[in-house]
């Protein structure tokens, strides 16, 4: 069974063919989080910097809202 | 000698210390250009590079990590290394900027969890990612504005008080961006059925957005689905094949296959401390 | 004021004309946002039919007149609704492409 890659994927693989944004997918989203004495790990860091749960609240008769103007 | 001082230790990737590793790492240049090696430690070893504290300590870090320009050298930079080594057959990818003091450090968190990678290698033994993108391809997915609401197609607003024809106008025509979605999205989840017959895990990234996303240049519509899937290395282009085939003449979206990738997606799921809570 | 990443396009000029404009852009597209999260929820309530004619026509004038407004100070500000939105760098925009919340 190969378990290699064709020369051609591996070139389309490491080159600029591929895209920074699916890149950047997989690197902030995918990958072993090590802990431990690590210098810095980016699980601590958050790029989106609103939150927007915050702003986000659903209301209903058991959760009334004050009146619209 | 180096000032040990000076550098700190990138670490890429968690792999297994056989000479094809031991030779393509030689071939590789990290992300400060450095030259990768590995450690290693029993039958683990790691792809790391020595980096200059300087570039990599966790402020410069972080502040490298907020500027596009910077951020998309350093991801080019690890993804390449990673990349290089997925041909080996079994890479457990690192995430982005694990940096280490030293490389006695490395060995010991690789012999400390090496019963959590030596069977995650095994399970990504011959298999490779790849990313299936769908895209809305209807331009009125989106609510969109209007000038009036009382005065739209009146014959749900026939009878109705201004503001109650202005609601209805809009969950008209909420309703309508709705049912498009919907038809979009019971096509993704068709394609997803299609792709789960050869895929052996499937993990669904957020939905790709803003001006990195790409959509908007001339193509229309969002994109609704964003999965990573992991495939035998020798079912992949079976798997591509399929994909697409599924998605071909379907109405209301638009498939983009990406790969094959080192599986980054497949690797172990974050917060190992929350792990051994609920262990 | 920022919540981009550094990048040209995006930092606010010196120019006193464009800074007012950019700061109308980032508040009015978050007052836009939550216009259209409660005209959500009141269309979500509307289908569950737990408000009364009366409520119904108020809520309704309110968004209405909300909206105009919104359009108003958009144009005052040189903008346009399709303007309105909030780049949060690589990970996306506050609004869908579309301009929805």
């Amino acid at each position: 069974m190969s378990t290699a890659l064709d020369e051609e994927d591996a070139r389309a693989l490491a080159g600029r063919e591929v895209a920074l944004i699916d890149i950047l997918d997989r690197l902030l989203q995918g990958g072993v989080v090590l802990a431990g004495d690590l210098v810095l790990s980016i699980a601590g860091v958050d790029l989106v910097r609103i939150d927007l749960r915050a702003v986000i609240a659903p209301v209903d008769a058991a959760h009334p809202a004050p009146p619209l103007l | 000698m180096t000032d040990i001082a000076e550098h700190m230790v990138y670490a890429y990737a968690v792999l297994r210390p056989t000479p094809e590793a031991a030779r393509a790492v030689a071939a590789l240049r990290g992300v400060a250009d450095e030259q990768v090696g590995l450690v290693e430690t029993g039958d683990l070893a790691a792809a790391v590079g020595p980096v200059p504290a300087a570039e990599f300590g966790e402020e410069p870090l972080k502040a490298r990590l907020e500027e596009l320009t910077r951020l998309e050298s350093l991801a080019r930079g690890h993804h390449g290394v990673v990349s290089a080594l997925a041909p080996l057959g079994a890479v457990l990818p690192l995430r982005l900027a694990t940096v280490y003091r030293d490389e006695d450090r490395v060995r010991q968190t690789l012999q400390e969890r090496r019963d959590e990678f030596l069977p995650l290698l095994e399970r990504l033994t011959g298999r490779v990612e790849w990313g299936v993108k769908i895209y809305t391809d209807a331009k009125d997915t989106g609510g969109g504005e209007e000038a009036s609401g009382a005065s739209e197609d009146g014959s749900e607003g026939a009878g109705l008080s201004p503001g109650r024809a202005y609601l209805a106008a809009r969950r008209r025509r909420r309703r309508g961006a709705e049912d498009a979605w919907q038809v979009a999205v019971r096509t993704a989840a068709r394609i997803a059925d299609e792709a789960g017959e050869i895929a052996v895990e499937r993990v669904a990234h957020r939905p790709q957005r803003g001006e990195l996303a790409g959509v908007g240049g001339g193509e229309p519509g969002e994109n609704i689905a964003n999965d990573a899937y992991l495939v035998p290395a020798d079912r992949a282009a079976d798997f591509r094949a399929r994909v697409l085939a599924a998605a071909e003449g379907q109405e209301g979206v638009r498939v983009e296959v990406t790969g094959p990738w080192a599986p980054y997606s497949f690797a172990l799921p974050p917060a190992p401390a929350a792990r051994r809570e609920s262990a | 004021m920022s919540a981009t990443p550094d990048r040209p396009a995006k930092r606010l000029s010196t120019d006193p004309d464009s800074v007012e404009r950019d700061l109308a852009q980032l508040v009015l597209t978050v007052v836009e946002l939550l216009r259209q999260l409660m005209e959500r929820q009141a269309l979500h309530r509307v289908d569950k039919g737990d408000l009364t004619e009366e409520q119904e026509e108020r809520i309704g004038m309110t968004l209405m007149l909300l909206q105009q407004r919104m359009e108003e100070m958009c144009d005052r500000h040189g903008l346009r609704m399709e303007d309105l939105n909030l780049d949060l760098g690589p990970l996306g925009t506050l609004l869908s492409p579309a301009g929805q919340a």
